[in-house]
């Protein structure tokens, strides 16, 4: 049976193996070598996850901790999915930089886990809800990543087409994936209290982020040439998202008042 | 002087539409919703979308009808209402807030002028644009087009559909039929059905065991979940082991040892032995959480810590309900969390049951929803799901818009904002012509 104890191992494994695709991806001119290795590294983790899952006989998707397995599995994915989509060979050491940091908070600031699960948390939008945003919430990351690479790198050379067209293309799937996530919180919301949307904090701060990311996709049509512009909505929006994920915990309009705390 | 139409005066223009909110918000205070009760919540919605249709056909006529929906506009009022929402998330929501916030309207935002006229004016934006792209249907746009009217038919459901719902919450008690409810405000709703609560039943999680800290009045981290008998877990110094346990157990006054009941108002109870790991102490004992019939027991240890029981957690919890409509029939129906009963337009939710009571509750807390606009969201949500899903599988795809690759298009030609019918027929036939310029990568 699957522990919280035994992260250790696992994450011990899946960093190795992250960090090991990172450098195969400078050393080495083939493609498939950097994903395979990464890839088994998010096997190895997503093990531990499904591991969980079974012992916990629930998703382990309830706490903050929780929650931060999933944005350490899909970051590194995303991070292999980028890498073999456009070669850029730093994403993997990002990307696995990223997941480490996640993991390593898991490891320092574990938390309690507990089978229960409210009766309000049990619905078949649960799984696919917290699944969509957490790949979101990677790809997002990555992007604000790169944005700040490119904004600020110290060749302070203008960043190319292919390049824009990579931040482009990266929000346009994450904001795809906020509004599905957005999406399948409404419609769960009307089945489990009659409505939709309600403000709660938790909902005000996700439109919130919403929004920002909305706005970058449209100044990009409109304003192509604004980049500073864009590259500041992206940093932004990616602090709103920090708001929405865990920041409304600390944020005292928002005390006691969420129905979204577990 | 007068200011060219420019991304600044599109946004002089949103904040102008604040301080005109901020005016009226002052002078009248909220809105009342109630006042988009049907029909006049739906006679106003269809003037409006007929309004946005006349707007879209007279646009070569006024400038100011086109410029309405062009990129400025959208850019500006998105941006606005992004800033109101942010506003709205730094406010902490309370009816009853006085002071400057509350004057603006802000702890209560949904019913504020300057929110709602800046939500008003990025949905009619939103709205021509729709129009537009309808007009203008392009295959590559589908995405695009797929997320703009969901986003549009949900906002025109959520403002002109408020005040047409009914929430009330109806207390039922078993065997008592009941067709009143009241709403927030404490105001009786009849409903056109009555109900009925034949039982209540709850499944709950395992018991479990924490350590208390009778001095400080502080509960350890850790807990032993009580899944069955020889469970063990060392919590802050104390191995602690469940030797016996009851699923449902009483005790009769002044005994203190538990035994098995099966009676209303039996509790969990769980025979702990305890032993200091440092010092090898032990302590052996009943612990309950008791119910609202059983006063609750702890074992005692040393230094003032005890071994306490909290009442379980409840997994699901489930009311079996007679309906009875208004022509007679009845029919029985299971509510539970996450799965409401319907009756025509009403839904049914189950809300909550007598907590000191628990498992032995009689009564259960309903709460009735009648939500007429439900079929236009529901169907509109699911677009937007459909439009999510399209947008994943059509991004980085190979054709790139003209905007964001040349950095030439500066007047909405980009994927996002290009509808091609908000511009004149002129500048729509001169955008068709250069999309064969469009690159393919």
């Amino acid at each position: 049976m699957t522990t919280w104890d035994q992260l250790l191992w696992y994450a011990a494994v899946a960093a190795a193996c992250w960090v090991a695709g990172a450098v195969a991806a400078y050393r080495t001119k083939r493609t498939w070598a950097p994903v395979a290795v990464s890839l088994c590294g998010s096997a190895v983790f997503l093990a531990f996850i499904i591991g969980m899952w079974v012992s916990l006989e629930r998703p382990p998707m309830r706490t903050m901790g929780e929650t931060r397995l999933w944005y350490s599995f899909f970051l590194s994915v995303a991070g292999v999915a980028v890498y073999a989509r456009w070669r850029y060979k730093w994403i993997l050491s990002f990307s696995s930089v990223m997941s480490i940091v996640f993991v390593c908070i898991n490891l320092f600031k574990p938390e309690i886990h507990n089978k229960s699960l409210m009766p309000a948390l049990q619905s078949v939008w649960f799984v696919p809800h917290v699944i969509v945003y957490m790949f979101s919430y990677a790809l997002l990351g990555a992007v604000t990543l790169f944005a700040i690479y490119l904004w600020l790198r110290s060749s302070r050379r203008e960043p190319s087409a292919d390049e824009m067209g990579l931040c482009d293309h990266l929000v346009r799937i994450g904001w795809a994936f906020l509004s599905l996530g957005m999406v399948m919180g409404a419609l769960w919301a009307k089945q489990a209290w009659g409505d939709y949307w309600t403000w709660d904090p938790k909902e005000t701060w996700a439109a919130a982020t919403w929004l920002g990311y909305l706005l970058y996709l449209h100044l990009r049509a409109a304003r192509p040439k604004e980049r500073n512009v864009a590259f500041a909505i992206i940093v932004f929006s990616f602090l709103l998202l920090q708001m929405c994920w865990y920041g409304i915990n600390y944020l005292p309009a928002a005390q006691g008042v969420s129905i979204h705390t577990y | 002087m007068t200011l060219e139409w420019g991304y600044k005066r599109a946004f002089l223009r949103c904040a102008l539409l604040f301080v005109v909110g901020t005016t009226l918000q002052l002078a009248v205070g909220d809105i009342d919703t109630s006042l988009l009760r049907y029909p006049w919540g739906l006679i106003l919605a269809v003037n409006y979308l007929y309004l946005l249709v006349v707007a879209y056909a007279m646009r070569d006529k006024w400038r100011w009808l086109r410029q309405l929906g062009d990129d400025k506009a959208c850019i500006s009022s998105l941006a606005s209402f992004g800033v109101m929402v942010i506003i709205f998330g730094l406010t902490r929501q309370d009816p009853l807030r006085e002071g400057w916030v509350g004057a603006m309207g802000f702890s209560r935002m949904t019913a504020s002028w300057p929110f709602n006229l800046l939500l008003l004016y990025f949905m009619t934006t939103l709205g021509v644009r729709v129009v537009a792209e309808i007009h203008h249907l392009r295959r590559y746009r589908a995405a695009a087009v797929m997320t703009h009217l969901g986003v549009f038919v949900l906002l025109v459901a959520g403002t002109f559909g408020s005040g047409d719902t009914v929430r009330c919450m109806v207390t039922t008690h078993v065997g008592e039929p009941v067709n009143v409810g009241r709403d927030d405000a404490g105001h009786e709703v009849m409903l056109p059905f009555a109900l009925t609560l034949d039982d209540f039943s709850m499944e709950e999680y395992p018991a479990k065991l924490y350590l208390l800290d009778t001095r400080r009045e502080k509960s350890s981290r850790e807990f032993l979940s009580v899944e069955a008998e020889g469970a063990e877990a060392v919590i802050d110094g104390w191995r602690i082991r469940a030797d016996h346990t009851l699923d449902m157990a009483g005790h009769v006054p002044g005994e203190s040892a538990w035994r098995a009941m099966n009676h209303i108002g039996a509790a969990p109870a769980v025979y702990v032995s305890a032993e200091n790991v440092a010092t090898g102490e032990q302590f052996r004992g009943w612990v309950s959480c008791g119910s609202h019939i059983f006063e609750p027991s702890y074992l005692m240890l040393a230094d003032g810590m005890a071994v306490a029981m909290p009442r379980r957690e409840a997994k699901s919890y489930l009311s079996r309900v007679n309906i009875m409509e208004e022509g007679g029939v009845r029919r029985d129906v299971d509510i539970e969390v996450n799965h409401p009963a319907r009756v025509g337009s009403w839904r049914i939710y189950q809300v909550s049951y007598d907590i000191a009571k628990g498992r032995w509750s009689d009564t259960s807390v309903l709460e009735c929803v009648r939500d007429p606009w439900y079929g236009a969201a529901h169907v509109a949500l699911w677009l937007l799901l459909a439009s999510g899903v399209v947008m994943f599988v059509t991004a980085g795809g190979r054709r790139v818009a003209r905007a964001y690759d040349g950095d030439k298009g500066t007047d909405g030609a980009g994927d996002m904002n290009g509808a091609d019918g908000v511009v004149s027929h002129k500048a729509a036939a001169a955008r068709r012509r250069g999309r064969g310029k469009e690159v393919k990568r």
